[in-house]
């Protein structure tokens, strides 16, 4: 591993020695589980998010469920499960403890509070006891109180004024974690810097159902007898993360650091977070399928490709995708290119063929005797189905054709219909976007 | 664990999370060479899609109903050569005939399901079929007499096996070695075809002058021999007396009929000697070498590459410590005054000019006789019609080694009612293939019948 690779960052005035957190969740419950993951490699950690002690949390049981893609596990994660069902002192104890042996590891207190002086409780006292940061859980998906969790999150006004007030409390830097159980992530993440937060972190989980019972018919996780709409993390949300964080790097307007979460499990995930404008990462699911020791291939994997590439230091990193990312309007369409096969490697598995006959454009011709496709270029969408299913990688790229060039139109089934369709042009003028 | 515990439950197959991560390396592929290597027309491309797709009471379905001994060939196939064999998933192509990876498990995965169903329940012929007024008579209740049986009993026919010996089965039963193929499992399967409506009659061999031909003045509209192949060929036919020689047959039948005890007690710390290199003959030195003999010799008058029995098999015999004794002729016994066995005298041979079967001969090399020590041998050179199976059907047309003569695509004996498959037509040959004859004669037998 190169060793002047310099993968520490800068996240709102506070050092962390690589982007790789710990996000608020039952991964960080315990200072026991935290100074492990800090000998591990994590930089940092966002704790479990704390309660004030004034209702009872209880989880409920089980509390979590996962979905499985054919023997690939976890895709996904489906969690009912509480803030922090700890009393405040122990919690706070923690964090002191870890202050203590592992000052250079810095703490993000996460909090949620109910109406306007819990918040401004909670963040006072985690900054009394040690927390290098606060981050307002505005997001969990399954806390059930109006007012509370991703309900704030939809309700901009609230999320404005907790964040104002918590503001005002602490001299810490102040994060918003936002729900992506909403359109347009830009528009909470203005009111929480109209509320003066300092950066943005999301996504937390989106309200999914990932299983039901074919027995008994119940959501799970099955909670004796009940199931619920609830939090869906892990790989399976990751596009979804992904966007958010790139809409937010992209609008000028909020200017603040992000930080990514969603689904990361290997230093690539995380890389293109930090790509599309994150500049720290954290990590819950992919932590509950393979414990904290994938921060190890994050470290080394992320090291070894900054020094294949001439990068020294991962902030050169945050946001580089952003230049190439449009919208498709402004695609050059008279650009046109085609799948180009590399059949000296074909094994003849078919697969190409079953996929663009029942999906795309019939541009595949079946040699049965020596059983390998034969592509019609001109009926050939560049739809690239037919790479996703070639098990020999590589095998099906795409090149772009000749200006010249022309795609063969789908044939109609039965011209002498022509007679019988019942058409009017359409005339009216209009405008070309789409004004609601 | 006593050897004969030992010998009583075969290995555990996949399971379900195993099952599954093995379809999902499947690739679907659209004219699936698995499908087409399989003798019975399985259709494991399609049973390996249902179960990647979740539908894994249609992936039995399509196994049960296309192969109603579709857990016994799930074990027993010797896949490599068949569904196996030219699996894309090897990643094999023309340039790249390396290839990268393992075929698809389908044997594993076939038998996975199958056993699936047995612990769920899962029914895969829960509908009566209307029942048709002809009755038609089985003779021989190994495989081939077994599929046909069951694909009639679908169709409604009433349908009786007359067997020979005490328990359905043939081979699998009297035959494979029962670490390879236990009866809990096989009595499963049997259970399936049971519940079919197939009634069996056992201890009931047909014999006498014209039995088979009897049948069909007796009420049967249509007759299935599968008598199989039970007579075992022999070095020396005289030498029949001598203590400490077996046939594979006889070997094989006695560690499965009550007579473990017996067999084991001759083999334990003994030096024990095989001749044959055919898949019985695997079986025989294999049970061997597990009953704790001091020393097992395998006798093969070829070289290895000339021998029949499956490359796995082969492999599996070498690392169990079986001493392959090669490009050796047996030619006779040696025997103390008491007819007890003492040695085998063997002569070296080499290799000439291929024959018939294309396999180069071998040649004894003059002079070069020698004594192997053994107490016991067990002579695995082929098995045969009985001398007197013609009798009970003396108007079937039969080739000179007595193998029944047969149309490959009905089943067709040169006598009218009468069709045949399994072994007795094809010479020894695969439970598969054996599965495959019985749905052809069935389909044959339907079309005789008028449909
Ligand atoms: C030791 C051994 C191991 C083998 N291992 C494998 C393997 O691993 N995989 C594989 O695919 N194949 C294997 N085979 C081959 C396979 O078992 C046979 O090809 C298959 O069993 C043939 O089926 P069949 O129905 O023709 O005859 P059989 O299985 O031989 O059944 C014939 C039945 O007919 C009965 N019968 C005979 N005469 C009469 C009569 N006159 N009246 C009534 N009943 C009668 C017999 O008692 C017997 O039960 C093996 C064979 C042997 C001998
Ligand atoms: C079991 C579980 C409990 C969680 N609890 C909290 C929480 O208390 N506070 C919070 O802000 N986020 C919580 N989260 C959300 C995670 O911090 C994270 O935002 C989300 O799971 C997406 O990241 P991932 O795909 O890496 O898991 C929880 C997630 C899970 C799976
Ligand atoms: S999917 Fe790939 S390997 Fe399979 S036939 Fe098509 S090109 Fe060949
Ligand atoms: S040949 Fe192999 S990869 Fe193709 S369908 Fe059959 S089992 Fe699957
Ligand atoms: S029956 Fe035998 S050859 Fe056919 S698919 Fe099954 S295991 Fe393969």
């Amino acid at each position: 591993m190169a060793n002047n690779i310099d993968l520490s960052i800068d996240f709102c005035g506070v050092k962390f020695k690589n982007p790789f957190l710990l996000s608020s969740s039952p991964v960080s419950n315990s200072a026991e589980m935290v100074a492990r993951s800090f000998d591990a490699g994590w930089s940092g950690v966002v704790f479990k998010t704390l309660n004030s002690d004034r209702l009872p949390i209880i989880h409920p049981s089980p509390r979590m469920h996962c979905l499985h893609l054919g023997s690939q596990k976890e895709m996904a994660v489906q969690n009912v499960e509480q803030i922090s069902d700890r009393p405040l002192k122990d919690n706070l104890m923690e964090m002191l403890y870890l202050k203590k042996h592992y000052p250079d590891h810095p703490i993000i207190a996460s909090i949620m509070g109910f109406f306007l002086d819990e918040w401004v409780y909670l963040a006072k006292i985690a900054e009394d006891n040690g927390a290098d940061m606060l981050e307002l859980n505005f997001s969990c998906p399954h806390m059930c109180i109006e007012g509370a969790g991703h309900k704030v999150g939809q309700a901009f006004q609230l999320l404005e004024g907790f964040t104002e007030a918590v503001k005002k409390a602490v001299y810490i830097p102040v994060i918003a974690k936002m729900t992506p159980n909403i359109t347009d992530m830009n528009e909470p993440a203005m009111y929480a810097k109209m509320g003066g937060a300092d950066a943005i972190s999301a996504i937390n989980t989106v309200r999914g159902i990932s299983e039901i019972g074919l027995d008994d018919w119940v959501p799970r996780p099955n909670v004796f007898g009940k199931g619920a709409i609830s939090g869906t993390s892990g790989p399976a949300v990751r596009p979804i993360g992904l966007n958010f964080i790139a809409s937010m790097a992209q609008n000028m307007a909020l200017g603040v650091p992000l930080s990514g979460i969603g689904g990361i499990e290997t230093w690539v995930d995380a890389l293109e977070y930090i790509l599309v404008g994150a500049s720290t990462i954290q990590v819950t699911t992919g932590i509950l399928h393979y414990g904290y020791r994938i921060v190890e291939d994050m470290i080394e994997g992320l090291s070894d490709y900054m020094a294949g590439r001439g990068i020294s230091r991962v902030s050169q990193l945050v946001g580089k995708a952003l230049p190439n990312l449009y919208e498709t309007d402004h695609f050059e369409l008279d650009r046109q290119g085609i799948t180009q096969y590399d059949l000296d490697r074909c094994i003849g598995c078919g697969q190409c063929y079953i996929v663009c006959r029942d999906g795309a454009g019939q541009a595949i011709e079946w040699d049965a005797q020596n059983r390998r496709p034969k592509l019609i270029e001109e009926k050939c969408l560049s739809c690239m189905i037919c790479s996703f299913v070639c098990p020999v990688p590589g095998l099906i790229s795409f090149k772009e054709m000749p200006s010249d060039w022309k795609r063969r139109e789908t044939e109609v089934m039965d011209t002498s219909l022509e007679k019988q369709i019942k058409i009017e042009p359409f005339t009216k003028e209009g405008p070309n976007a789409c004004n609601v | 664990m006593s050897n004969a515990d030992k010998f009583k439950q075969m290995s555990k197959g996949l399971d379900l999370a195993q099952a599954i991560f093995e379809a999902d390396r499947c690739l679907l592929c659209h004219d699936a060479p698995c499908s087409e290597g399989c003798p019975a027309d399985t259709r494991p491309a399609d049973f390996i899609r249902k179960l990647r797709l979740k539908n894994i009471t249609g992936a039995i379905r399509t196994i049960k109903e296309n192969n109603i001994l579709g857990g016994a060939c799930g074990v027993l196939c010797p896949t490599a050569r068949l569904c196996e064999e030219k699996c894309s998933a090897v990643f094999k192509s023309e340039n790249r005939p390396e290839g990268a990876d393992r075929p698809i498990q389908i044997g594993k995965i076939q038998r996975f399901l199958i056993e699936h169903a047995w612990q769920t329940g899962f029914k895969v012929f829960d509908e009566k079929p209307a029942l048709r007024p002809e009755k038609v008579a089985v003779v021989g209740s190994g495989p081939a007499g077994l599929s046909c049986a069951a694909e009639l009993a679908k169709d409604g026919f009433s349908v009786t096996v007359f067997e020979a010996r005490p328990e359905p089965g043939g081979v699998l039963r009297y035959g494979v070695v029962s670490y390879r193929f236990d009866m809990n499992f096989f009595e499963h399967e049997l259970n399936d075809i049971k519940e079919l409506g197939v009634e069996f009659q056992c201890n009931s061999p047909i014999e006498g002058k014209e039995g088979a031909e009897k049948l069909l003045k007796d009420g049967f509209s249509a007759v299935f021999l599968a008598p199989g192949l039970w007579a075992a060929a022999s070095l020396k036919p005289d030498a029949a007396g001598i203590d400490g020689l077996f046939s594979s047959v006889d070997y094989l039948a006695a560690l499965r009929d009550g007579r473990f005890e017996e067999v084991e007690a001759k083999i334990k710390g003994k030096t024990v000697a095989v001749i044959g290199g055919g898949s019985v003959a695997m079986d025989c030195i294999m049970s061997a070498a597990k009953l704790e003999p001091k020393d097992v010799y395998l006798v093969y008058r070829r070289s290895y590459l000339q021998m029949p029995a499956e490359s796995d098999e082969l492999i599996e015999a070498q690392e169990e410590g079986v001493h392959f004794l090669l490009l050796n002729q047996p030619v006779d016994y040696v025997t103390d005054k008491s007819q007890r066995l003492k040695g085998l005298k063997l002569a070296r041979t080499r290799l000439g000019a291929p024959d018939a079967s294309g396999r180069r001969k071998p040649e004894l090399i003059e002079g070069s006789q020698w004594i192997l020590d053994s107490d016991v041998v067990i002579e695995a050179i082929g098995n045969q019609a009985p001398e007197d199976s013609t009798d009970w059907y003396p108007h079937v047309a039969v080739t000179d080694k007595k193998l029944i003569k047969a149309d490959p695509n009905t089943g067709k004996t040169s006598v009218d009612g009468i069709f045949a498959g399994g072994d007795i037509v094809r010479g020894p040959a695969l439970v598969v293939t054996a599965v495959a004859d019985g749905k052809v004669a069935a389909r044959a037998i339907r079309e005789y019948l008028g449909n």
